[in-house]
């Protein structure tokens, strides 16, 4: 007798249990991926007209989602990335502009949306390539990026 | 001790019980974040009072025009139960809407359609002004080409709008030529632009569905066939708009002395033979997942209207006088910029995309010289050659050849497009010589034909074949399959040159499988197209003249029969110049495209594209073989034209022969995979659209309210011509 009570009363607790799996599975799921989006932003010593630069995550954790322009008019438009980099896992992305009033200091060039895998920002490493003024010449120039996210 | 032993079990039963209802009841929504729009009630709700009920518990905003509601539904289907597809129309609450509720199941009674397909339900709104318009979420398309020399960089925008007062997920099936190289996508989210990222195409569902599930604007383009392609836009809310953007390049083509630029509006009703997995379904208005096709077009009733509407603009830069400019499919209005240019757009009361749209447009003056363009970047040099056929090709003689007229006499030919090719053929049966034979064939739910074999085309069987072809009618399905096998299996007359010629719409949705069918019987036969109606299926028919080494030529609505009869006519009325090869004067040139030597033909020049290293030269040499004699000359090409665009196209025309027209390849061969990944691996490097690849673009910076919302397929309607009845029917 209490051996049937103990099989009925594990059958009951596993079955209530196993209505859970899906559940737990569906949870995880949900979480496995975080959409945010990286801002980048050059701080330049001259009057911008073209860059590029790239970006890297280390981790391999983030995937870019789309490519947005800057702030200003002279980078609205969406800039492009180079495809071939990107099947490496880098994202190469440049623009340039000779018709807008250019500006110089800091300014948001361009917006880079990702999908992330995990919990903590991934911790891109960013390096700038070109930053040149009108006339082609190099412009003193920095690149730095801060990471968003909507919840 | 012995109540223990009874409590404890009963408990756990009980808590196990409670668990169990509990989980279950959590399972929907749980369900619904996976993506499965397809909520059980919908599909398992069996009267209309039970579907009354389950309605009044949709959230709707009084102020509303349209009113809508999201599927939530919870309860369970007895199993085993089948039902058939069917719709429930809710009466007007007050008189200032209609709202129509689909309810799409398979034979089973389950859903149809996995997260993302077709099946996960549908809605739709009409107008109360107007009883016959359908409100439908894509509102304008607008079409912006640039014509240089010989190439077309075109850009689409899709304006999406969501006229409901619910989230909505948009999907539309539209076309794009079928040698379109697309290379870019962009998504406007307000004032906002981002550009989408070429991804795996698994990868990229993989990310639009996630971004979908958490309620963020998304948009993902997918290639269904290599002129077919899918446009889906997630999270659109009540009242907001979201615009894509493709861009695309492709090659013009030139026939009978006219360039051609032809802009596809709408996919038209393919037949899908029983068993077909992977075609295209064509359903009506609000029967989703009906098909059971993993990619389906909805149309419109025949009274029915939507106000998509569109606009095209072309900027043509001939590099040569200009001569007529020209469509025969719609009214246009040309602008003359200089000798060379012009500007031309579609007529603001011509501008219902139910047709395709074709340019054509001559250089005055000379003839068409053979021409090279080029470009080079880091990636190497890429080069397009259009090789014309020399003037003294249509001098020569053919030999007696063994005409097969293939007449596709399904339901969507039923009418005009059927009159037109029956017009065109009898034009051609005229045209024989005395010591040439013919047959014709016709195919739709069976396959039947004038006689057992070959005849002579004797006046006598010219006259039989003219009254043949006049009785034939167009009804039901389209086996173009047992039309080829026909028209291929017969005995072939080795004297004879074997020239077959397929009159179709082209509107089947198995078009490897025609493939593989023509690769395994071709033999030494040459197959030519006859593409006929409003919106034909230009993959399926220049794949066949590709595979047969022949021609195509396409006959509108509006357009003459004769005409169309005397250009086929002309391209095989003298010999073909066969096995041509060209010396390339010192230029190292590899991965040359079409991979098989194409035959010239008159008034058909080719385009051979490819990589070089090294400098291009002023002239190259072209042999090849006209009714074994030996052919030679020199090509001079001048100075060659630069065009960024020639990378993508040649990478295009890559993917085209390594994939869409290599069936045999693809399908069969144990290569497959590796094939695949060669596609992919040059599909991702320069950008490009293909059937391993996919755009996504996702809005990162916000999350909308509510869920994912209802899935709205974008209706069309049937293209001009065909009969609805006869091709996709209720």
């Amino acid at each position: 007798m209490k051996l049937r009570a103990h099989v009925v009363a594990m059958t009951g607790l596993i079955v209530g249990l196993c209505s859970f799996a899906p559940l737990i599975g569906q949870d995880s799921g949900n979480e496995e991926v975080r959409f945010g989006y990286v801002d980048v932003v050059i701080d330049a010593g001259a009057p911008l007209a073209a860059y590029q630069f790239e970006i890297v995550d280390p981790t391999g954790s983030a995937v870019l989602v789309g490519v947005e322009g800057g702030e200003l008019p002279s980078f609205a438009a969406a800039p492009y990335y180079d495809p071939a980099a990107l099947q490496q896992s880098r994202v190469i992305v440049g623009d340039f502009q000779l018709d807008e009033e250019l500006q110089s200091g800091s300014q948001r060039v361009a917006r880079l949306h990702y999908m992330v895998s995990g919990a903590s920002v991934p911790d891109y490493s960013a390096t700038l390539m070109v930053a040149a003024g009108l006339d082609g010449s190099a412009v003193p120039a920095q690149v730095r990026w801060t990471w968003g996210e909507s919840k | 001790m012995n109540w223990w032993n009874k409590v404890v079990p009963a408990s756990c039963l009980i808590v196990g019980v409670a668990l169990l209802l509990w989980g279950c009841q959590s399972q929907v929504p749980a369900n619904r974040q996976l993506g499965n729009d397809a909520a059980p009630s919908q599909f398992e709700a069996e009267r209309s009072s039970e579907l009354s009920e389950y309605l009044s518990r949709g959230a709707v905003s009084p102020s509303s025009k349209y009113k809508t509601r999201s599927f939530d539904g919870r309860r369970s289907r007895p199993p085993g139960r089948t039902r058939e597809p069917r719709e429930k129309a809710q009466k007007p609450d007050n008189g200032a809407f209609d709202e129509l509720w689909i309810i799409p199941r398979d034979s089973q009674g389950n859903p149809m359609g996995p997260a993302g397909l077709p099946g996960s339900g549908a809605l739709v709104t009409r107008d109360p002004d107007t009883q016959h318009n359908i409100v439908i979420p894509l509102e304008h398309t607008d079409v912006r080409a640039q014509i240089d020399g010989c190439v077309a960089s075109v850009v689409v925008n899709q304006q999406f709008h969501n006229p409901y007062d619910t989230k909505i997920e948009a999907k539309y099936v539209f076309p794009l030529p079928q040698d379109a190289a697309v290379t870019d996508f962009e998504m406007t989210v307000g004032e906002r632009r981002i550009r989408g990222v070429i991804r795996e195409r698994e990868q990229a569902e993989q990310i639009y569905q996630a971004a979908r599930r958490q309620g963020r604007v998304a948009s993902l383009l997918t290639q269904e066939r290599p002129n077919v392609f899918t446009q889906s836009v997630a999270n659109i809310e009540p009242g907001k708009s979201v615009a894509v953007a493709i861009t695309y390049f492709n090659t013009l083509r030139f026939v009978d002395g006219a360039y051609e630029f032809v802009f596809p509006m709408i996919v038209g009703p393919r037949f899908n033979p029983p068993g077909s997995q992977n075609g295209i379904g064509a359903v009506a208005v609000g029967q989703v997942g009906a098909s059971r096709q993993p990619t389906e077009v909805s149309y419109l009733r025949p009274a029915q209207r939507s106000g998509h509407d569109i606009a095209i603009t072309v900027e043509l830069d001939a590099g040569l006088p200009l001569g007529t400019i020209s469509s025969p499919t719609h009214a246009i209005e040309d602008e003359r910029a200089s000798q060379t240019s012009a500007l031309i757009t579609l007529s603001a009361n011509d501008q219902i995309p139910n047709r395709d749209f074709v340019l054509r447009y001559v250089v005055a003056g000379e003839n068409t010289n053979t021409s090279l363009v080029t470009h080079e970047d880091d990636r190497g040099g890429f080069f397009q050659l259009l090789l014309v056929p020399p003037a003294n090709l249509s001098r020569t003689e053919r030999r007696p050849c063994e005409f097969i007229f293939v007449l596709d006499c399904s339901g969507s030919m039923q009418g005009r497009p059927l009159r037109l090719a029956k017009s065109a053929a009898q034009r051609a049966l005229r045209h024989l010589q005395a010591q040439d034979t013919f047959q014709i064939v016709r195919f739709s739910q069976d396959v039947s034909q004038l006689g057992p074999a070959p005849i002579r085309a004797t006046p006598e069987n010219v006259r039989r074949g003219v009254e043949y072809l006049e009785s034939l009618k167009g009804s039901r399905g389209t086996h173009m399959i047992q039309g080829i096998k026909a028209a291929l299996d017969f005995p072939h007359d080795e004297s004879r040159l074997r020239i077959v010629s397929f009159l179709t719409d082209g509107y089947i949705g198995n078009e490897v499988e025609i493939f593989q069918a023509i690769d395994e019987r071709l033999g030494s036969a040459r197959l030519f197209g006859l593409g006929v109606g409003s919106s034909v299926n230009r993959y399926l028919l220049d794949g066949i003249s590709s595979l047969g080494r022949g021609a195509v030529t396409y006959v509108g609505l509006d357009e003459s029969a004769v005409e169309a009869a005397d250009s086929f006519y002309r391209a095989v009325s003298h010999a073909a110049l066969t096995d041509v090869a060209v010396d390339w004067n010192g230029l190292e040139v590899s991965e040359v495209t079409p991979r098989r030597s194409p035959d010239l033909l008159v008034g058909r020049p080719v385009v051979i594209s490819g990589r070089y290293t090294g400098e291009p030269p002023r002239f190259v040499r072209v042999s090849g073989w006209a009714e074994g004699v030996q052919v030679q000359w020199d090509v001079p090409l001048g100075e060659p034209s630069r065009n960024p665009a020639i990378a993508s196209v040649w990478a295009r025309q890559q993917i085209r022969y390594l994939s869409d027209l290599n069936p045999t390849v693809v399908q069969r061969d144990a290569n497959r995979a590796e094939i695949r990944q060669t596609v992919l691996d040059l599909a991702l490097q320069h950008n490009l659209m293909s059937a391993y690849t996919a755009f996504v673009a996702v809005d990162t910076t916000r999350i909308t309210e509510g869920d994912h919302g209802v899935t709205v397929p974008v209706p069309v309607p049937t293209p001009a011509g065909v009969r609805y009845e006869t091709t996709v029917g209720d």
